[in-house]
C-alpha cells in the first residue's frame, strides 16, 4: 500500500488538492487599492488633528503641553500666549512633526480635553521633507491627498 | 554591600521626559519615597537625604547557606528582593561559583549575561549572570562589582551560551573577558571606537570617524 | 590560504550577504564550505542595531513602551507584555484581573499571528510557495483584531504599565469566537500540505538536530527546546498573568531536528487556541487600570521578568534607580541566544540545510540587533 502511495504521489496531490480547491475565486482576498479604499478601524492611529469646538468654531486645545511632554520622539511644540481678558492660555502654534512620529498614541492619550486625535487618515505622503512638518492649519484641516481616478 | 546609586545621581532627563502623563481617571497614587521630585529638589536647600539603596531583604535558604559554607569570604551577601534571589560575589570567585552551581544545584542553564555602569562608584561596572535551574525551577542572579579595567574570566568554559552574551557586553561596556575564545565586537562594526552603554557616552554621539569613512557622511551623524 | 595554490585548496568562503531572500532579515552569514557541504559557519550581526537599551535609559517608562514592539516587530504584543510585566514587578503593583484576561487573549492571537508568519516564510524557503499566502492571509485577520482593539496592527503598543488603556470594543468576544472557529481547520489545512508531503520531510527530517542537552548548554529556549523533547515552557514553570488558570498542553518530540520543531509549533497554535477558548469565555468584570501615579517612578532596585514569547524565552533586566527613567533596560532577546547555535546545528549540513534551519531558528533580526 505503501509503495503504491509513493509511486502515485499520493501526498503531492493531496497537497495540490488544497490549492485547487482555494482557486474558488470567493476566496479572493486582494484589496483592489486605491480603486477600493481600505475600511480601517475606529480606533486606528492615522494622522493626527486637532479638533475643532463645532459650536464655535474654536480650537479645544487648552495649551496645557502634556502631549509634548508625552511624546517619546519630543516633536510636538506647543506656543501660546496669555489672553489678558479672560486670563486663560491661548493657543497659538502647534508644531508636529510627521515625519519622526511612530503613531504610538501617547499624546492622544494624554490630551485632557480630546483636542489632540489620531485619525482614520493613513495617506500622507508629501514630496518635501518639510511638509512633513505640520502647522496648525494642516493639524485642523487634515491632509488632503490627491484623489486619483483609477 | 548592594550600594546602588543615590536617585539624583542620574544624569538630567530632558524637559520633556520629566514627567509620564497617564491616561486620566487614575489615582494619583505616591511614588517613591526616595526621591522628591526634581523642581522641588533644587528648591529646597534641605539637609542632603543619604542615598537611597534597594530595600532587599537577607535570602536565608539551604542554598544560600551551602553557598556561603563553600565560598565563605568569596559571597559578600545574600540577599532577595520582590521575590528575586540573588547573591553578590567576588570577582574571583565568579567562576567557581558558576561552576559549583551547574555541576552540584543543578542551575544549567545560563539565561543573561549583562552589566550595569555606576560611573561615580570606584567599582565602576556591575557584572550580572542570571542562571535558571530546570529540575529546581529556580531562577538566581550572581552580581559582582569591577572596576574598569578589569578582565574578568570568562564563562565560557562552564556554559556556552556565554559566548555570544559576553561579546555583546564587551561591545557595550568595554569590559574584557579573560580567555575568550573569540572576543570581538558583535553589534556594532569592528572598527568603531567607544563603548556605547557607558554612561558618558552621550545617546546622539557616534563614532564619527568610522562614519565618515565607511558611510561618506561629512559631518559623521 | 596564502602558501597554497588556488587549485589545491577545497575550501571556499561563502558570504550569505545581508541582503538575501532567505535569512530573514539583515543576517550575514559567512559559511565556509568543502562543495556543497559546510564545514563552519560566522554570523555577523548588527546591521539593525539600533541601540534600544540605550534609549531606554533616555526615555521614561511610559515613553519607553512603544519602542519594545519594534524589536521583535512581528510579535509585538509579546514585548510589550513583557516591559510591562517588569515594571509592574519593580512598582509591586497588582493588574486587575479583566486586565489579565485581555492581556492572555491577546498574547496568545499574537503567538498564532508569529507562528503563521514563521509556517509562510519557512516555507517559501524551502520552496513550498503556497503556505505563504494562506498563512497571511489568516493573520490578516488576527492583525484586524489587533487594529479594532488598539489602532494598530504591527507595532501595537496594546498594554501599559499597570493594565490597558482601551476597554475591549464591542464585539470583542464575538471576533475571538469566530477567529477560533474559523482559524482551526486551517491548520489542518497547512497539515494537509505539508505534513506528509515527501519533499517536505525530506527536506526538513534529520537536519539540524540539536539535541537536549546541547540545548542547555546554549541557552536554547522556546519552541527548539521542546522539539528536542524538554517539556518547560515558562507559562507553566513561572505563570505570570493568570496563566495558571487555563489549561493546555506543552507539546514536545524526541528528536530536536527541524521537522519536530515544525510539528511543536503547529501544535503551539492548536494550543493558543484553546487557550483563547477559555479565556475569551471567562472575562471577569472590572477596572482595567492598577494603581498606578500618573508619574511612574519605581523604588530603588532591579527586577528580571521573563516570559514566554513565541521566540524563546524573552527577558527584561530593569534596573531603578529611583527617577523617572529607567537607570538600566536590558532585554534578553531569545533570537540572539537560539542564533549562537546556528553553527552546532549547521555542522556538516549542506547549503540548502543552512536556509532551512534559520527558518526553523525563528529569528528575527529587530530582537537579535535591537
Amino acid at each position: 500500500m505503501n509503495l503504491l502511495k509513493k509511486v502515485f504521489l499520493v501526498d503531492l496531490f493531496q497537497g495540490l488538492w488544497v490549492t485547487f480547491r482555494n482557486q474558488n475565486p470567493k476566496y479572493i482576498y486582494t484589496e483592489q487599492y486605491p480603486a477600493e479604499r481600505p475600511k480601517v478601524a475606529e480606533r486606528y492611529r492615522g494622522a493626527p488633528r486637532l479638533n475643532i469646538n463645532p459650536d464655535n468654531g474654536e480650537t479645544l486645545c487648552i495649551a496645557c503641553n502634556l502631549c509634548a511632554l508625552a511624546c517619546p520622539e519630543t516633536l510636538i511644540v506647543v506656543t501660546s500666549e496669555r489672553n489678558e481678558t479672560t486670563k486663560r492660555k491661548e493657543l497659538t502654534t502647534f508644531t508636529y512633526d510627521t515625519s519622526r512620529c511612530m503613531f504610538c498614541g501617547l499624546c492622544e492619550d494624554a490630551c485632557p480635553v480630546d483636542a489632540l486625535e489620531l485619525t482614520q487618515d493613513f495617506e500622507m505622503a508629501t514630496y518635501t521633507r518639510e511638509g512633513q512638518i505640520w502647522d496648525r492649519q494642516t493639524l485642523e484641516e487634515g491632509p488632503k491627498p490627491t484623489q486619483y481616478k483609477c | 554591600m548592594a550600594d546602588e546609586q543615590k536617585p539624583g545621581g542620574s544624569e538630567a532627563p530632558p524637559p520633556s521626559g520629566s514627567e509620564a502623563p497617564k491616561p486620566p481617571a487614575k489615582p494619583a497614587a505616591d511614588a517613591a519615597k526616595a526621591a522628591p521630585p526634581k523642581p522641588a529638589a533644587a528648591a529646597h536647600p534641605a539637609p542632603p537625604k543619604p542615598p537611597a539603596t534597594m530595600a532587599a531583604t537577607p535570602w536565608d535558604s539551604d542554598l544560600a547557606r551551602e553557598l556561603k559554607t563553600h565560598f565563605g569570604e568569596g559571597i559578600t551577601e545574600t540577599s532577595t528582593y520582590l521575590g528575586q534571589n540573588f547573591l553578590v560575589a567576588k570577582p574571583d570567585s565568579v567562576i567557581p561559583i558558576l561552576e559549583y552551581l551547574k555541576l552540584e544545584a543543578d542551575f544549567d542553564y545560563l539565561v543573561d549575561v549583562t552589566a550595569v555602569d555606576w560611573p561615580k562608584r570606584a567599582e565602576r561596572f556591575d557584572l550580572v549572570y542570571i542562571l535558571y535551574s530546570f529540575s529546581r525551577n529556580e531562577r538566581i542572579r550572581i552580581k559582582t562589582f569591577i572596576p574598569e579595567g578589569f578582565k574578568p574570566e570568562t564563562a565560557t568554559g562552564v556554559h556556552l551560551t556565554a559566548n555570544w552574551l559576553e561579546r555583546e557586553v564587551y561591545d557595550m561596556f568595554g569590559i574584557e573577558f579573560a580567555g575568550h575564545p573569540d572576543l570581538r565586537r558583535i553589534l556594532l562594526p569592528e572598527e568603531w571606537q567607544g563603548f556605547p552603554l557607558r554612561k558618558d557616552y552621550s545617546i546622539l554621539k557616534q563614532d564619527d570617524r568610522w562614519v565618515q569613512e565607511n558611510l561618506g557622511i561629512p559631518s559623521g551623524q | 590560504m596564502s602558501d597554497t595554490t588556488f587549485l589545491d585548496s577545497t575550501e571556499l568562503v561563502l558570504n550569505m550577504g545581508p541582503q538575501h531572500p532567505s535569512t530573514h532579515g539583515v543576517l550575514r552569514v559567512i559559511l565556509k564550505l568543502d562543495g556543497e557541504k559546510v564545514l563552519g559557519t560566522d554570523c555577523v550581526i548588527g546591521y539593525l542595531h539600533r541601540g534600544v537599551e540605550k534609549i531606554g535609559e533616555n526615555r521614561t517608562y511610559a515613553q519607553f513602551n512603544p519602542y519594545v514592539d519594534r524589536m521583535d516587530y512581528v510579535a509585538a504584543i509579546s514585548n510589550g507584555l513583557g516591559y510591562c510585566l517588569a515594571v509592574e514587578k519593580l512598582l509591586n503593583v497588582e493588574v486587575p484581573a479583566r486586565a489579565q484576561c485581555v492581556r492572555v487573549i491577546l498574547t496568545e492571537l499574537n503567538r498564532i499571528a508569529s507562528h503563521l508568519l514563521w509556517l509562510g516564510t519557512h516555507a517559501l524557503d524551502i520552496g513550498a510557495i503556497t503556505p505563504v499566502f494562506y498563512c497571511l492571509r489568516e493573520r490578516e485577520e488576527a492583525l484586524k483584531i489587533f487594529e479594532k482593539y488598539c489602532g494598530a496592527r504591527l507595532t501595537t503598543h496594546a498594554f501599559r504599565i499597570g493594565g490597558l488603556q482601551y476597554e475591549t470594543y464591542d464585539g470583542f468576544e464575538q471576533d475571538i469566537r469566530d477567529f477560533n472557529k474559523w482559524f482551526l481547520p486551517k491548520v489542518d489545512e497547512y497539515e494537509e500540505l505539508l505534513t506528509n508531503n515527501r519533499i517536505w520531510v525530506g527536506r526538513l527530517k534529520g537536519v539540524g538536530v540539536l539535541n537536549a542537552d546541547e540545548c542547555k548548554e546554549y541557552g536554547v529556549t522556546g519552541p527548539v527546546l521542546r522539539a528536542a523533547g524538554v517539556k518547560w515552557d515558562i507559562r507553566k514553570a513561572l505563570p505570570y498573568s493568570g496563566y495558571e488558570k487555563y489549561e493546555f498542553e506543552i507539546p514536545t518530540r524526541e528528536n530536536g531536528d527541524t521537522y519536530d520543531r515544525y510539528i511543536v509549533r503547529m501544535q503551539e497554535m492548536r494550543q493558543s487556541v484553546r487557550i483563547m477558548a477559555q479565556a475569551v469565555e471567562a472575562i471577569p468584570e472590572g477596572p482595567i487600570m492598577g494603581k498606578v501615579g500618573k508619574v511612574i517612578k519605581p523604588p530603588v532596585g532591579e527586577a528580571y521578568v521573563s516570559i514566554e514569547a513565541p521566540k524563546g524565552e524573552l527577558g527584561y533586566y530593569v534596573v531603578s534607580d529611583g527617577s523617572t527613567q529607567p537607570y538600566r533596560m536590558r532585554v534578553r532577546p531569545p533570537s540572539f541566544v537560539n542564533l549562537q547555535a546556528l553553527d552546532r546545528m549547521v555542522a556538516g549540513g549542506l547549503i540548502a540545510d543552512v536556509v532551512a534551519i534559520i527558518g526553523t531558528l525563528d529569528i528575527v533580526l529587530g530582537e537579535v540587533d535591537r
